[in-house]
């Protein structure tokens, strides 16, 4: 994938339950301070794939290093660099938010003597500095969401891994889910995040990875976040429509012979200069514009055609 | 303070709830210190209230400490933490039933003040409490591999086991002077003749001591840590060496044949608890076809050390049991008794049993061990009652160990070979097809 350093890399990751193979040979890298998305309909293996990733499963075959560390040889030192929120996570309802949030930090090898300015930095972060001497069982949904989130950032994880974390939580709740999310990255976290919500992946996430049967579709992530998008679409296919966009340095996020979508450049000469070379080759286009609803043509268009390779999948 | 501790007394041991059992002992203890003779005295009162707070509610407490985890769905985050096994495992089991020995060790201590007993029985009252919440523990770690779902089952059995574990001692403890010899207050052990109330309290320590290891050993597994098969191989020559040290005392209260010599007695002793234990935990352990699968590719990749390092509990309780069992018919084959052929036979009775309950698992998934439970209930009990029903009791050696002995063999290991097949079958060793 050309990553220089990557944070996680997985390496034809095969898990099985009886009977049934969820994860069927995953090959994935994920940069360092970067947000992945991972996206796919129910029971294709994403919450599996997370929980190899946690080292809380122990994979049939292949290999998934974090970090350096092979999560076979080494998960308990994997443990302490990651933090992890299941889809289905659960709280100590009796118990306040500080404690909540210093049995956290102590059970991640925080020092008693700091412990609680672990747990108010997190509470900080993730806006519940207001509610610590509230019983965790007393939140709103939103508010549990972000304790949870806490927890498993208060001893400042290399990586962090969240299972539908946006999954029941009102607009305003999924807007700051997006900025918290935004703003770990910026303090130097990795992020991995399973989602059904496609239009709000832009908002956060750099890259997509499409899960289906338990395998990635098409093989490989896809750039997201890099600005707007250009629909760029031929009057005509042309065969060569792809080999030039790659040779213009675009970061193509799907293409065919007749029509490509790209991450754009916000200079606006570079677009200009796209476009003539597009012209100047000879290509007839009909279409050179920002798409900002692309991304679920992306996913339909990735899992349809996903779906037509395999045997007995749809034409 | 361990984090797992500090949460524990936070939830469980509250400063009302502490006051509560506080004001309710002392209401009991004024009743029965003033109620006339005849009625519940002081130290009858301490002594079952003991019973109440450690064994009855200790055990649900300490049951609770991992299945209310995996309730409420905390249980993962335990696990991605750093707390380390043994840490969790007295975290778990001193916090979540500190109110429990807050309200026991004051009944205690009011029973010896009143003369309920020595320091000895308090001592193994103690250690026994302590044992009932180790068992119900390692019970509750036990069954959450099982992945069972329904968590008031698991805590109402994980209980009973406890309570189980604490009542078997008592009453073993209690029937003691009928094995004794007459009058010397003493127990025979590998001819030794030891103290009764000593090896009692060493007996109950040394369990203890197991029960607690076995704790840590099954958090290790729940918190990825590879355990190996050394702890379980050496708790397996504990129970063999243990129970076949009671030969000459059981062995004439049961009037076992003068023809067996001691050395094959102790080693019929200790092959039926090895046997014991063979059955016990391919009941209790998951049986996962994915991980036999992944057992036998490592064999045929020739990574046998790996495979060993990975092997089950009820695999090496079974190998053991092979392993006593063919000594065993060695010697007694060696001395022309036919005692060899039924030793032979019940090996192909137990390889036949565990492939039952190892198919059932394939099968049924968690509910194949109760499927296996009631197959071998009718192979050992419906079908020989049926045949003895039908004047065709010289059939019967076609279902469990009997005469004649020779064809008591045959039988055992043609079953044991067809549901061996069967077994690998549905585990995908043989056929990968069900794999989808």
């Amino acid at each position: 994938m050309g990553y220089t350093n990557p944070m996680i890399e997985i390496r034809d990751l095969v898990f099985e339950y009886p009977g049934h193979r969820a994860l069927a040979g995953i090959n994935l890298d994920i940069v360092d301070r970067s947000i992945t998305a991972l996206v796919g309909p129910n029971g294709a293996g994403k919450t599996t794939l997370l929980r190899c990733l946690a080292a809380l499963e122990t994979p049939y075959a292949g290999h998934v290093t974090i970090d350096g560390l092979d999560t076979r040889q080494a998960p308990r030192a994997i443990h302490a660099r990651l933090g992890y929120l299941p889809d289905f996570f659960g709280l100590y309802d009796a118990l306040t938010v500080r404690r909540c949030l210093h049995y956290a930090a102590r059970a991640h090898g925080i020092g008693t003597s700091d412990a609680p300015g672990a747990a108010d930095k997190a509470a900080g972060r993730v806006g519940l500095s207001d509610r610590m001497e509230q019983p965790a069982g007393a939140l709103s949904r939103g508010l549990r969401q972000r304790l949870a989130i806490a927890q498993a950032i208060v001893h400042h994880p290399k990586v962090l891994l969240l299972d539908e974390p946006a999954a029941g939580l009102d607009p305003q709740a999924r807007r700051d889910l997006s900025q918290l999310l935004l703003s770990l990255k910026a303090g130097g976290m990795t992020l991995v995040v399973s989602s059904h919500i496609l239009a709000e992946l832009e908002d956060y996430s750099d890259r997509m990875v499409i899960v289906d049967h338990g395998r990635i579709v098409g093989g490989e992530s896809i750039a997201l976040k890099s600005g707007a998008r250009l629909r760029i679409r031929l009057a005509e296919p042309h065969s060569g429509f792809e080999a030039l966009l790659r040779a213009q340095g675009a970061q193509i996020v799907e293409a065919t012979s007749g029509q490509a979508l790209v991450n754009a450049s916000p200079d606006p000469a570079q677009r200009a200069a796209l476009l003539k070379e597009l012209v100047q080759a000879g290509f007839a286009v009909a279409e050179f514009a920002e798409d900002s609803s692309a991304l679920e043509d992306v996913y339909f268009a990735r899992v349809k055609a996903d779906d037509s390779g395999k045997p007995g999948g749809q034409p | 303070m361990n984090p797992e501790l500090q949460r524990n007394l936070w939830l469980e041991a509250s400063p009302f709830r502490l006051a509560l059992i506080l004001g309710l002992l002392l209401l009991v203890f004024s009743a029965t210190s003033i109620a006339p003779r005849g009625l519940m005295t002081t130290p009858g009162a301490a002594l079952t209230l003991y019973w109440f707070f450690a064994v009855l509610w200790g055990t649900r407490s300490a049951a609770l400490s991992v299945v209310a985890e995996i309730r409420e769905r905390t249980w993962d985050g335990q696990k991605l933490s750093s707390i380390g096994p043994w840490e969790m495992v007295w975290g778990k089991l001193l916090g979540s039933t500190a109110a429990n020995w807050f309200g026991a060790l004051l009944c205690l201590a009011v029973l010896l003040a009143t003369g309920g007993g020595g320091l000895i029985y308090g001592v193994i009252l103690l250690a026994m409490g302590v044992f009932a919440q180790a068992v119900a523990l390692l019970s509750s770690l036990v069954l959450i591999r099982r992945n069972t779902g329904n968590w008031r089952l698991d805590a109402f059995l994980c209980q009973v086991a406890g309570i189980g574990a604490a009542f078997s001692y008592y009453s073993l403890w209690s029937s003691i002077p009928a094995f004794q010899r007459s009058g010397t207050q003493s127990i025979a052990w590998w001819g030794y003749d030891f103290n009764l109330s000593s090896f009692h309290l060493v007996s109950l320590l040394l369990f203890l001591a197991w029960a607690l290891i076995g704790c840590w050993r099954a958090m290790r597994a729940e918190l990825r840590f590879a355990n190996g098969p050394y702890v379980w191989l050496a708790y397996l020559f504990y129970i063999a060496v243990y129970s076949a040290g009671f030969e000459a005392l059981i062995g004439q209260r049961l009037h076992i044949p003068p023809g067996f010599h001691p050395t094959t007695s102790k080693l019929v002793y200790a092959g039926i608890t090895l046997l014991a234990s063979a059955y016990s935990m391919v009941f209790l352990e998951p049986k996962d076809p994915v991980r036999l699968r992944w057992l036998s590719e490592q064999v045929q990749a020739g990574r046998l050390y790996r495979a060993f390092l990975a092997l089950d509990c009820w695999m090496l309780s079974y190998a053991a049991t092979i392993a006593t069992g063919l000594l065993l018919a060695v010697i007694w084959a060696a001395n022309g008794s036919d005692f060899s052929l039924t030793v032979l036979a019940v090996l192909g009775f137990l390889t036949r049993d565990i492939a039952i309950f190892v198919l059932m698992r394939g099968r049924a998934g968690g509910r194949g061990d109760f499927a296996a439970l009631a197959i071998l209930g009718a192979l050992y009990l419906l079908c020989p009652m049926i045949l003895s029903g039908s004047h065709m009791q010289g059939l019967t050696f076609l279902f469990l160990p009997t005469q004649p002995a020779t064809l008591n063999l045959v039988a055992a290991w043609l079953e044991a070979g067809a549901a061996t097949v069967l077994a690998l079958h549905s585990t995908g060793l043989i056929n990968r097809s069900r794999l989808q």
